[in-house]
């Protein structure tokens, strides 16, 4: 399967996972349990994270109608503990083997479907939102609503799928290069 | 064990181990991973929910997580078994793939039966503040899909190595 992603900025990308390796959260990254604890975080928030940002892209698409779209909003805190848990295990993952993801395609993809998914859901909330806070049980949220719950799902499960196959794209060497 | 690794030598587990595509392995893999966030993610919205989370959420209408729930288990339980016919052999023989059947197990009851009689109990449902009863079935799912999502990790890292070579 394919060994590097596209984007490649020749010496700068190389420069940066070189330094990565020096710092102390790479050391710290590949300390006993470390790594396997973080990865336990990261599945734990990814399965919170589904669980409110995900029931709130349901509820928005037309399921779980019973449920008044501002008490589903409630759970979106947790959410974002779960975003930002799962940002932080992420870059120590990154710290680690810098290599592992820096020159990865499913690494590459995974970035750009999460700031697609933050573009998403700025637009919900700068426009969007003001309309779809007071539906309450029982009604469908308007179509810009639906399209951007739909669209935050699509967008996330992208993220799991590329982050799934981060280990198949993964390039052909792991260590840095002399 | 003959019988597991006649299972492992088998024409679908070969192929899910060892096809050189990316619909085979990964795709399963990525598969069961969406069925966790589902399974895990509907049981914590209503765990959250139960335990004062999102206080103003209406509780009955989130019956409606159930068929989602189910929906990410059965995905899980084909990919799972899939996933584990490929490498009988080492997961069987893996003490921490007991430990995470037996959390799965708990969990599934816990869901299947406390919380949907739960449901089907609109008193209990509608009492404020909730029960205990129906917070000790909360933090019971919240600690059985917390010990199930972590034992499937930590697989990886504990127990032996698979023999079979694709898969390292």
């Amino acid at each position: 399967m394919g060994p590097t992603g596209f984007i490649e900025t020749g010496g700068a990308l190389q420069a940066y996972a070189a330094w990565v390796n020096t710092t102390w959260l790479h050391s710290f990254a590949n300390y006993k349990w470390a790594w396997a604890t973080m990865e336990t975080l990261h599945f734990l928030g990814l399965g919170l994270m589904v669980g409110t940002i995900g029931v709130l892209d349901l509820r928005l698409m037309g399921f779980l109608k019973g449920l008044p779209v501002s008490s589903v909003q409630k759970l979106v805190p947790w959410g974002i503990g779960a975003f930002v848990l799962n940002t932080l295990t992420g870059v120590v993952f990154l710290a680690g083997a810098p290599y592992q993801y820096l020159y990865n395609l499913a690494f590459q993809m995974k970035v750009i479907f999460m700031l697609a998914a933050g573009v998403n859901v700025l637009i919900f909330y700068a426009g969007t939102w003001q309309r779809a806070q007071n539906i309450g049980a029982g009604q469908a949220a308007p179509w810009a609503a639906r399209i951007a719950g739909a669209v935050s799902l699509f967008l996330w499960i992208g993220v799991m799928y590329w982050g799934r196959m981060l280990t198949f794209f993964r390039p052909p060497f792991v260590v840095p290069p002399k | 064990m003959p019988l597991l690794a006649s299972l492992e030598r088998t024409g679908f587990a070969t192929w899910v181990r060892e096809a050189p595509t990316i619909w085979a392995y990964a795709t399963i893999l990525f598969l069961h991973t969406v069925g966790l966030g589902f399974v895990v993610g509907a049981n914590v919205a209503i765990d959250l929910r139960i335990l004062g989370v999102a206080r103003d959420m209406p509780l009955a209408p989130m019956r409606r997580l159930f068929p989602w729930m189910w929906a990410g288990f059965i995905v899980n339980a084909l990919s799972g078994v899939a996933l584990l016919i490929a490498d009988a052999t080492t997961k069987l023989g893996n003490p921490v793939f007991g430990v995470k059947m037996a959390f799965i197990t708990l969990g599934v009851v816990n869901m299947a039966w406390s919380k949907r009689k739960l449901f089907d109990n609109p008193e209990e449902l509608d009492r404020v503040p909730l029960s205990a009863h129906a917070k000790r079935v909360a933090i019971m799912s919240l600690i059985l899909w917390i010990g199930a999502t972590t034992a499937g990790r930590l697989m990886g890292y504990l127990g032996p190595v698979s023999g079979l070579e694709s898969l390292n």
